[in-house]
């Protein structure tokens, strides 16, 4: 398949076990599918086997959870290595994870941990992933994660901490427009100042999703459609940024194929808005 | 507090051995930093007990979800995760079961766990042919005694003293069949999978035991010699080559090598 810039990519989805058969069978309306690593980090049997077979007919992106960017232990050079092979099988348009930790003392509590975003931090970050990028030989990609808690020694702003790593290393940013609205609710910042202070040609994807208000905080569940103040924030990074990939994450309550891809195909119209709105402006 | 003392606070705080992370840690204008913290405490041990609920749903469905819950807490308790992957993460359940009061009393769960890790185990496995009898055809009746066996990548095998295998279906379909709990057997199950079907059959302890000696380097003469302290000595070497057939009618066998191919492992 011929490489295009992950930017390019179009309108995609999280690929889910449950929706193998309606990919396969059928030719839904869905321009590229992400990959979560770890499930096919295995030796054999029908994951793999449909992995191959989907990637045969669409672009794939692999993202992961468990490289934990930002923990004090030693980079899992094993699990470095699943990486890299599965990447040589997939030949993704990009490889992402979090900025987060998942674990310390050999344990991974399967989480996207915050990190106190402090110079400590961005330093100790910065340095673990010019060696994953080395390792790998490639470009990562690295997604702000939601968080719930802040840390009394933070001293750099989200969004600047993102765009210092993306300066010092070279990496890309997976900008996830619903994580940013859950931290902006949870921690009490404006999600547009966010936005507007990524730089732009760091930005490899964007990640939509759903959530669950409590009122008092949001818990980043992915398991409802995207809500209306996401839509309104993506329609603005959209206007900012220009054309960028865009995916749909569904991890639980998943609904049928066709539901999701109806809401890829209301993403495609808001982004076709705001570029519009931005070439009226410009 | 440096990065590294605040993670492990972090993470200490998440399994339960200290709350000094809420030192550090802060809430927002409407809630405390204990109940923002929560929310990470909470989702560790919710998100472990659900993939132990998707890995080993027969031993949920025995056991019902309450009891599920408490036990898969325990358990984590005891042997947090350390594999990049989550599905990973009940490599110790049969094993704690089988160790752990009040759970070692009942040997249903220990036989269960190990029956349902097995099928996870299988599910994916390395891919790879399997021999078929077709593969004896022929062969020279003096290579016989040399024959060596490598087994399907897939295959798990393990001794039970529940007859799990004939209520796991039962309890999938239903959680709240009726099973007899005081039933008791020696036997063991084998476990594989062919091309992206999970397959597994009861066998008896002579079965067993040959299965294990070949696939620890036995040739086929060692097994009749094994079989023959079982059996009869002239009913031996038939039972054996009943054995080996079954074997690979089944599928559960790689590669058969003999001395007359120079192929034998
Ligand atoms: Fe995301």
């Amino acid at each position: 398949m011929a490489e295009r810039a992950v930017t390019d990519l179009g309108f995609g989805l999280g690929l889910r076990s449950q929706h193998y058969p309606a990919i396969l069978e059928g030719t839904p309306d869905v321009d590229w599918f992400e990959i979560i690593s770890e499930n096919y980090m295995v030796d054999g049997g029908r994951p793999l086997a449909k992995l191959m077979a989907i990637r045969e007919r669409y672009p794939m992106v692999m993202h992961g959870v468990s490289l934990s960017i930002g923990s004090t232990d030693p980079l899992n050079m094993d699990y470095l290595a699943r990486l890299k092979a599965l990447a040589a099988r997939v030949e993704p348009a990009i490889v992402s994870d979090h900025l987060c930790w998942t674990g310390v003392a050999g344990l991974n509590m399967h989480d996207l941990l915050p990190l106190p975003l402090t110079e400590e931090a961005l330093a100790h970050v910065a340095a673990r992933v010019d060696q994953v990028q080395s390792f790998l030989g490639r470009e990562l990609a690295l997604e702000n994660a939601s968080t719930y808690v802040t840390f009394a020694q933070d001293a750099i702003p989200e969004w600047e901490f993102l765009a210092e790593i993306a300066r010092r290393t070279g990496c890309r940013l997976l900008l996830d427009v619903n994580n940013i609205y859950v931290s902006a609710f949870n921690h009490d910042f404006r999600a547009i100042d966010y936005i507007d202070a990524i730089p732009r040609e760091a930005v490899a994807y964007i990640h939509l999703a759903g959530h669950e208000n409590n009122k008092t905080y949001i818990i980043d569940t992915h398991d409802h459609p995207v809500v209306g103040d996401v839509w309104q924030l993506y329609a603005h990074a959209i206007q900012r940024l220009g054309p960028v990939a865009t995916m749909i994450e569904r991890d639980d309550k998943i609904p049928p194929l066709e539901e999701l891809v109806q809401e890829l195909a209301h993403a495609r119209k808001v982004a076709a808005a705001a570029l519009k709105k931005q070439a009226q402006v410009a | 507090m440096d990065l590294l003392r605040t993670e492990h606070a972090f993470q200490d705080g998440l399994i339960g051995r200290s709350q000094d992370v809420l030192r550090v840690v802060r809430g927002n204008a409407r809630e405390s930093a204990e109940t923002m913290f929560g929310v990470y405490r909470k989702a560790y041990w919710a998100r472990l007990v659900e993939a132990l609920g998707n890995d080993f749903p027969a031993l949920n469905a025995l056991m019902g979800d309450e009891a599920f819950d408490r036990m898969a807490r325990a358990y984590i308790a005891r042997n947090p995760s350390q594999h990049p992957s989550i599905r990973w993460a009940g490599r110790r359940l049969a094993e704690f079961l089988a160790g752990e009061a009040p759970y070692r009393d009942d040997p249903w769960f220990g036989d269960m766990a190990r029956f349902d890790w097995a099928l996870a185990f299988a599910f994916d496995a390395p891919d790879a042919p399997a021999a078929a009898l077709a593969d004896l055809a022929g062969m020279p009746p003096e290579f016989w005694g040399t024959i060596r066996l490598q087994f399907h990548p897939t295959l798990d095998h393990f001794g039970v003293s529940t007859p799990v295998d004939e209520a796991r279906l039962r309890l999938l379909e239903n959680a709240d069949v009726t099973l007899d709990r005081q039933a008791r057997c020696d036997r063991a199950i084998m476990v594989w999978r062919i091309a992206y079907d999970l397959k597994f059959r009861a066998i008896d302890l002579l079965e067993h035991a040959a299965l294990q000696a070949m696939q620890n380097g036995a040739t086929f003469g060692d097994m009749c010699e094994l079989v023959a302290q079982q059996v009869s000595p002239d009913a031996a070497p038939l039972r054996a080559a009943q054995i080996l057939q079954g074997w690979l009618e089944c599928g559960i066998v790689a590669t058969v090598g003999h001395e007359g191919l120079g192929s034998a492992a």
